[in-house]
């Protein structure tokens, strides 16, 4: 398998290196290529540590395929012009091959030009993307005994937790798993492990589902906030200008 | 850690209980999701994996297994199904499916060194026989062997058992059932003198107080465990508690969860026993009335081999432990000896043996566990205080003892798999016993088998080496007699000399004491520990071995002839749960190729046998039993033609296509609707073999405590199983209790009706002091069993507990879960769980592939420090399932001296980087 992968990588690079050359000689259209496909970029999957800007990391990624190269488990591919995001860029699809979290790291070492992040110390702080359950075809969530996600998770109880509630149609309690962002590193190994025919959980691109509580409203059980005793203000106080008053219009005019 | 984990569950579920209330499937939908399924025909069936025995239905289509879908009527599982059972419909489909016959040939013969070629059923059968009459005319009985299963339906268990039994008078069957609950077998029929749970699964909605032991139930009885979890979600006052040597998945919904030393589990259950006497919280009334206290022999031995003539030289330091133990300080105080002191193992061929002692004599034997003795002895988690480990076990006598608590006990391989086995599933009814918790609803020791008729097969058919049907035994004449009249059999054809047990029957392959060998549904070159001599022992001697198996498994790649094996769709089958549900399913689809049922590989081959060959004079090495010359069975040719049979009939004549049988048509208009029947139609002399069979299977259990329903009542449309004994077309819902079982006697209450060891002599903890034996009809026995140290415990060279088990996903030795692409997908590989700890220790890291080896072989594994199993520090898990990982060839052949179950549970391991 390692043998076959290095070969397919090999016969791309050097059908890279006859790409570079043809873009040499054909300059604008290469680098139009290029461009287009960079702001085109649709959501791939990055190696662990690759820079969240996606244009931060397709200006910092020079398409070497070493991440590929030092990925012991055959992950990570180079993407080809049909991949539709920037040709020779790192990616991987979960489904085929996830990314199993090394603790070394090793693709992140081998990168030299720090498009993969070399701040990424533990890989549990990751953020590949997000994984999404389908609740509608989720064979736990239909009461089933599957879990499998959640046994599966290399952060498992943290990303994926399983919550037991009553199904009320018979005797039996439903297992329930359920992704919790602040520790999904979007691995993809619950994408892979999913039974059912469609992964009914997948990586995605976390602005694409996360919605936001509003900043003035807090969940009562999560946050701790004692009556606080001694009242000080704190933060800028008003500036103390006044601006012309509002609402005069409708005070003022028309019929009362 | 684990805490840490557990208090987040908890956290997380009380943000959950919102959206969990909007959930349920509204009737349009379930309308529109069975839309474009209007040419698939249904039919109800069993799933074929655990022993739960969830109901499904099997959806055809042009002769193929399209769709299953849990049963909404099935009282198991009303619908829902765990992966695995999701997965019914695709476990036939696998690619490499056998389809023709396959024997290892050279130069156009049979050749033992042969590679595998395809072959005719008619040239399969041939050498099959020419080498079965080789070594039976050779060796006699005992030469021949079938490796059978708990996955046998109940019409193929019966015909193997009959035509082994009564045809080739041998009692060298054995199930790999023996591996799974032989033990929870002799703890029933030690203390209630009948086989099978009291009670069933309507006392998780009537209990309020769940103590699972050495059960990983959430992952080995998911929709049990569903049941459970609904129990205690639902019902504050509900409470859990997990006992086990290694944090699980059973632990996270628990309320409290106690992580012992393997082994120690005796010694707990005696604490309890003597925290239930000081706390005056013993049912005096139903003790008084209805339970004896027994006591037997320490000194039993581990169920190895006497001799080391066949060990490894690493294996020589346990092996001799079969002959003598040197006491160790806890051993020593727990059975009032000196440590150190060394004991002869005198009784390792009686360890059954057992006598009445006085309640006197019970309290003195459970007098030295006290709380602090058995929490030193027990506590397993090196990281936990000793504190806390005793609030928990005292918390744990305050559920037991609580006279307003229902309580409800549940055990699987951790008690069974045990090298004191029957021990502590005694000492478990034991604990229920002297509370007066048993056999009432909500109330009772409940043990869960592993496979999917380990019951319905195994234990009632009777496919072991000392078991006759409905709890008859060979050993027993009156048994014997009653089962030679049922079978229309000779006097004396019956052989009373127990066979080799599974595990003796590997070892008998080893040192060439058998030399042919059947295995059916059953893989047991990889299920069995100490794998390596077997696989040896099937190669390098001189013998012939026969897998029937619907895959190439590691049996079959050991075998010198392979048969392939229709599934469970493809014929037609009963199977019994835990709960004494018997369940019914129809063949739905034909099998592929020519692979064809185990019932009808059984008629073929009992073709080829006629009866001269068979009940002549026999030698079996060993047999005395009265009314026998020594090592002889009797030629009983003679009183057959005065019954009627020629010497030249065959055993398919005389056994199963009997003139009874032959009147039960195939087609049939009753029940068949339809449906095919592969095996009559293949035999075309015009019968229906399995409900001929399973009707005079019945005749054995009708009032004799077994009631079983007529074949066609299991069939139909309504029916969803019947728990027995059935009785005026009534299922039993509570055993021995007189409200529910009509075998109570009128006024008794309870009543432990059980026929077998009821009589018994009387002594102190020690040994009989009066030999006449007292009559102890209708009651239960109050087993006193002391703790003694596991034979293999880690030391410095191998530092590790290894434990095997299951996971969720897949079956027993993967043969069929591996086939499915997508459980494969999700669990490819058998990881060895260990602490995060000790990986740091020897510089491993998850993920690392790893050596572990035992004194008896090594194999690699992926490393995983985290997941599903939290090992404490010390301790190590992975599964059986993986035949790549192949755990067995590290795992120790000891066994439970009374069940001769082995104990998969306890061996001594290094782990290092491979």
């Amino acid at each position: 398998m390692n043998t076959k992968s290095s070969t397919t990588r090999r016969d791309f690079l050097v059908k890279m290196g006859q790409g570079a050359a043809l873009a040499a000689t054909g300059g604008l259209i290469w680098s139009y290529l290029l461009n287009q496909q960079a702001r085109a970029t649709p959501f791939a999957i990055r190696p662990p540590g690759a820079l969240a800007d996606p244009d931060d990391f397709n200006a910092r990624c020079i398409k070497c395929g070493q991440c590929v190269d030092a990925c012991p488990y055959d992950t990570l591919k180079l993407a080809t012009a049909d991949a539709g995001i920037p040709i020779g860029t790192p990616y991987f699809i979960p489904r085929e091959i996830p990314c199993y979290m090394c603790e070394d790291i090793p693709c992140l070492k081998a990168c030299p030009t720090g498009a993969i992040d070399p701040a990424l110390e533990n890989i549990d702080d990751s953020r590949m993307g997000l994984a999404v359950i389908d609740i509608e075809n989720c064979l736990s969530w239909q009461g089933l005994r599957c879990e499998i996600c959640f046994r599966e998770c290399p952060v498992q109880g943290k990303a994926i937790s399983v919550e037991h509630h009553p199904r009320r149609i018979s005797k039996h309690a439903m297992f329930v798993p359920l992704v919790h962002s602040s520790d999904c590193t979007g691995c993809g190994i619950c994408e892979k492990a999913c039974p059912t025919e469609e992964a009914a959980i997948r990586v995605v691109q976390p602005e694409l589902v996360q919605g936001k509580i509003g900043d003035h409203y807090r969940l009562g059980w999560t946050v701790d906030t004692p009556i606080t005793q001694e009242f000080e203000i704190r933060g800028k106080p008003d500036a103390g200008d006044r601006a012309p008053p509002t609402g005069l219009d409708y005070l003022n005019e028309g019929p009362l | 850690m684990d805490l840490t984990r557990r208090e987040f569950l908890k956290t997380s579920a009380a943000t959950a209980t919102a959206t969990a209330a909007g959930i349920s499937v509204p009737a349009a939908v379930l309308a529109e999701s069975g839309k474009g399924d209007a040419d698939i025909q249904w039919d109800k069936g069993v799933c074929r994996f655990c022993g739960t025995g969830c109901g499904i239905m099997v959806g055809t289509k042009d002769g193929r297994v399209v769709a299953t879908k849990g049963d909404p009527d099935a009282p198991v599982n009303k619908g829902l199904n765990c992966i695995k059972g999701y997965f019914n419909g695709k476990i036939q489909y696998g690619q490499d499916r056998l389809t023709q016959p396959l024997m290892r040939m050279k130069d156009g013969k049979f050749d033992k060194n042969g590679k595998f070629q395809a072959v005719s059923w008619e040239t399969a059968f041939d050498e099959m026989t020419r080498q079965f009459k080789k070594t039976y005319n050779e060796m006699g009985p005992a030469g021949v062997a079938v490796f059978g299963s708990g996955q046998y339906t109940i019409p193929e268990g019966y015909t193997m058992a009959k035509l082994m039994k009564a045809g080739f008078r041998s009692n060298n069957i054995d199930p790999n059932a023996r591996h799974c609950m032989a033990s929870a077998v002799v703890a029933f029929i030690q203390t209630f003198g009948i086989d099978e749970p009291a009670g069933n699964y309507d006392d998780i909605e009537h209990t309020d107080t769940v103590i699972t032991w050495g059960a990983n139930m959430a992952e080995c009885h998911p929709i049990l465990w569903a049941r459970v979890s609904d129990r205690r979600l639902t019902n504050d006052n509900v409470k859990l508690v997990n006992l086990t040597t290694i944090s699980n998945q059973t632990s996270d919904i628990a309320d409290s969860e106690i992580v012992f030393k393997p082994g120690s589990d005796l010694a707990i259950q005696n604490y309890l026993m003597r925290e239930i006497i000081k706390r005056n919280a013993v049912d005096h009334d139903f003790v008084k009335k209805h339970c004896v206290f027994a006591t037997g022999p320490y000194d039993i031995g581990y169920g190895m081999r006497p001799t080391d003539k066949y060990a490894f030289e690493a294996e020589k330091d346990i092996q001799v432990k079969e002959l003598r133990v040197t006491l160790d300080k806890h051993e020593a105080i727990a059975q009032r000896r000196k440590e150190g002191e060394v004991v002869e193992q005198k009784n390792t061929k009686k360890p059954v043996k057992h006598w009445m002692i006085s309640f006197e004599e019970f309290k003195r034997g459970v007098e030295p566990y006290t709380l602090d003795f058995v929490a030193e002895v027990s506590k397993g988690d090196a990281n936990e205080s000793m504190d806390q480990y005793k609030a928990k076990l005292k918390a744990l006598a305050d559920l037991y003892a609580d006279p307003k608590r229902k309580v409800t006990s549940f055990w699987t391989m951790g008690f069974n798999q045990h090298y004191r086995g029957s021990w502590v599933n005694e000492q478990i009814y034991a604990l229920h016993l002297l509370l007066g918790k048993q056999a009432m609803p909500g109330n009772g020791a409940f043990s869960l088998t592993g496979q999917p008729s380990a019951c319905g097969t195994a234990r009632e058919v009777g496919t072991f080496a000392h078991r006759l049907p409905a709890d008859m035994v060979v050993f027993n004449p009156k048994h014997r007699a009653r089962s030679e009249k049922l079978w229309k059999l000779p006097a004396n054809t019956l052989n009373p000399k127990v066979g080799s047990h599974i595990t003796k029957i590997m070892r008998d392959l080893e040192d060439g004491s058998i030399k042919w060998a059947w295995v059916q549904v059953n893989n047991p070159f990889q299920a069995t520990a100490n794998a390596n001599h077997w696989i040896k022992a099937a190669r390098k001697m001189d013998n012939f071995l026969v897998v029937s198996d619907p895959y190439p498994t590691v049996s079959a790649k050991v075998a010198d002839l392979i048969l392939p094996t229709a599934m469970i769709f493809e014929k037609w089958g009963l199977y019994g749960n835990a709960e004494r549900r018997t369940q019914a399913w129809r063949q739905q689809v034909a099998p592929p190729g020519e692979a064809m049922a185990d019932v009808w590989q059984h008629l073929e081959f009992a073709k080829r046998f006629t009866l001269k060959e068979v009940w002549g004079e026999k030698t079996v090495p060993g047999l005395k039993a009265k009314g026998f010359e020594d090592g002889k069975l009797p030629d009983v040719l003679a009183e057959a033609q005065k019954m009627g049979y020629s010497p030249e009939d065959t055993l398919y004549d005389v056994l199963f296509a009997t003139k009874d049988n032959l009147k039960v048509k195939w087609p049939d208009t009753a029940v068949a609707k339809g449906h095919g029947n592969h095996i009559a139609e293949k035999l075309g002399d015009g019968w229906f073999p399995e409900k001929a069979l399973f009707n005079e299977y019945r005749e054995f259990g009708v009032n004799f405590q077994h009631d079983l329903a007529e074949f066609d009542v299991y069939y139909g449309d309504k029916v969803r199983g019947l728990k027995w004994p059935v009785i005026d077309g009534k299922e039993t819902q509570w055993r021995f209790n007189e409200k529910y079982d009509p075998y109570c006697a009128k006024g008794s209450g309870f009543d432990f009706y059980g026929k077998a060891l009821k009589a018994l002599p009387s002594g102190d903890l020690d040994k009989v002091t009066k030999k006449d034996k007292t009559s102890l009809a209708h009651k239960a026995k109050i087993f006193f069993r002391p703790y003694a140290a596991p034979p293999e415990q880690p030391d410095k060279n191998y530092d590790l507990w290894f434990s095997t088990g299951r996971v969720l996903e897949h079956w027993h030795t993967g043969t069929m879960t591996r086939r499915v692409p997508e459980l494969h997908r999700a669990v490819p590989t058998a990881q060895l769980f260990m602490n995060p700890d000790d990986a740091e220790k020897r510089g491993l890291k998850r993920n690392d592939l790893v050596w572990i080896e035992s004194r008896r072989g090594k194999i690699k594994a992926l490393l995983e420090t985290q997941g599903r199993n939290r090992p404490a520090p010390g301790y190590t898990f992975a599964a059986f399932f993986d035949e790549g990982v192949f755990v067995n060839k590290v795992c120790l052949d000891v066994t439970c001296p009374m069940s001769k179950e082995e104990d998969f549970k306890k061996a001594a391991i290094k782990v290092y980087k491979a």
